[in-house]
């Protein structure tokens, strides 16, 4: 880590970069000067609070931050809204509809960015993409292909609130159940809530197995976004450190 | 993967691939024509056609967001839609299916486009394989000028514009076309496809391609069961009756 200036601004130190499978073609990976952070974690577990915070004590610290989500590209958001409220698309299509919408993103805004020199904050990432197809069957080794175009982030970090904490935090705070997040495609049970806690549950086993791959940070999602957020800092500034 | 006669499903599936202008969309057209009009359970499936991915797709070329990446990911989709939701259940219910391009058009597509090979094929390999493939090997010079006399405004993509082969389209059309029949030469041993001399006058192309699907598929079990026809048909077959009356009387 290396103070330029009298105000302590931070100029981040390179890492080793690497794409999980083949990547994308023609990438100079040499030339990504900037960090990739990603926070995943299921919807009320303080994601979107974390990254808030994030940003603020980034760019506190004289650091440019770009933010990217999953369904927020141009090419396929829209159209992807609009199927699933339909919710005519099977398993394999949604898979690579989703896979589609965070290659444009990946080629279109993380990768021009790093090039920039930002820090890059993800709001979920692949793994969030390659948990919900698993646990509706799809095969692993199918989805690792499909993903190996990924790069792989300075930092991944998983916020863990048990279901029974999740539900209680998605009522407080929009009265209701998301259908896809209940995974009410998959017919685990008809009672919305039961479903949502089965679904859940078997989301946050296949994170576990997926951690031990990509070997991601998880975090207790139980704290308050206080002690959660210092931690983070933590753990980002090892990264800006290139650590 | 294995054919879906092997995989044991009552339907088959035959595919049609080809470079743009060798013909081949008008060969399939004939073909359905001929199993319907023996009344065989016959379906028509073309590449790039799910109502779902269409929009995002046509917008993604309109406005040239496309990279090889994203071009192979969204067709991806687009076939798994089809396949998913339109072609396997058909095939289970023992229908002829009929596709204008299949996956192999993406393995030489994405490939000439800079994706590594294995990634393609192993994003497809949900798919079964055709019971039979139909490549329609024409010149390059014929096919090429079949689609450069028919329409000579080539879009983008269709140009390979993308790959920036040359700042002229029809120039860029010509290597990126050439390339591609490289990949398909290069595939046909290895998936079985059924070579067709695509420079011969469409009916004789057409008689080999009903001769081969004859030899090849039970066509006899393919025949729709005795029931009432659509309604859009039968009006027509009143109208006849009520003529036939009027003759009589």
């Amino acid at each position: 880590m290396k103070r330029v200036s009298k105000n302590q601004i931070l100029v981040p130190l390179r890492s080793k970069r690497r794409f999980y499978g083949h990547g994308i073609p023609r990438v100079d990976l040499e030339q990504l000067a900037g960090k990739l952070i990603v926070v995943e974690g299921a919807d009320g577990s303080g994601r979107s609070t974390q990254i808030a915070m994030l940003v603020e004590w980034l760019e506190a610290g004289g650091h440019a931050t770009v933010q990217v989500g999953l369904k927020r590209s141009t090419l396929v958001s829209e159209e992807l809204d609009r199927a699933q409220e339909g919710n005519i698309l099977s398993r394999t299509t949604l898979s690579l509809f989703y896979a589609t919408d965070f290659a444009d993103q990946l080629e279109n805004i993380i990768l021009p960015a790093l090039k920039a020199g930002f820090i890059v904050l993800a709001d979920r990432y692949i793994y969030t993409l390659m948990a919900r197809d698993m646990v509706r069957g799809m095969d692993e080794a199918w989805l690792k292909n499909v993903y190996g175009i990924a790069l792989e982030p300075d930092a991944v970090f998983y916020l863990n609130v048990p279901p029974e904490e999740l539900v209680q935090r998605n009522f407080a705070k929009n009265m209701t159940l998301d259908y896809w997040e209940s995974g009410m495609d998959i017919g685990l049970s008809r009672d919305m809530f039961d479903s949502f806690m089965q679904y859940q549950r078997a989301v946050e086993k296949t994170f576990r197995h997926l951690q031990t791959t990509y070997g991601f940070t998880i975090l207790d999602g139980m704290r308050s976004p206080d002690a959660i957020h210092m931690e983070l800092r933590k753990k980002a500034s090892a990264v800006l450190a290139g650590k | 993967m294995k054919t879906f006669a092997e995989l044991g499903f009552p339907g088959r599936l035959i595919a049609v691939e080809g470079l743009d202008g060798s013909g081949k969309s008008t060969q399939i057209y004939l073909l359905k024509r001929w199993l319907e009009q023996q009344q065989l359970k016959v379906y028509f499936s073309e590449w790039n056609s799910s109502e779902i991915v269409k929009a995002a797709t046509s917008k993604g070329k309109k406005r040239e967001l496309l990279t090889p990446t994203t071009f192979s990911l969204i067709h991806a989709t687009d076939f798994a839609d089809r396949y998913e939701r339109h072609l396997v259940p058909l095939l289970r219910a023992g229908y002829l299916v009929l596709c204008d391009r299949y996956i192999f058009t993406a393995f030489a597509r994405d490939v000439v486009r800079g994706c590594p090979p294995e990634w393609v094929r192993g994003i497809y390999n949900f798919a079964a394989h055709p019971d039979l493939t139909f490549f329609f090997k024409a010149d390059l010079e014929v096919s090429l000028q079949r689609i450069l006399d028919g329409r000579p405004q080539l879009k983008y993509f269709e140009a390979g514009m993308d790959l920036r082969l040359s700042t002229d389209p029809y120039e860029s059309f010509r290597i990126f076309q050439g390339r591609m029949l490289e990949q398909y030469l290069a595939m046909s041993t290895e998936f079985n496809f059924i070579v067709l001399d695509a420079n011969q006058l469409i009916e004789a192309q057409q008689a080999t391609v009903r001769e081969l699907v004859s030899q090849r598929v039970d066509l006899g079990r393919f025949r729709q069961a005795d029931r009432p026809a659509p309604k859009a048909l039968r009006k027509p077959a009143k109208k006849v009756r009520e003529l036939e009356k009027e003759i009589v009387e």
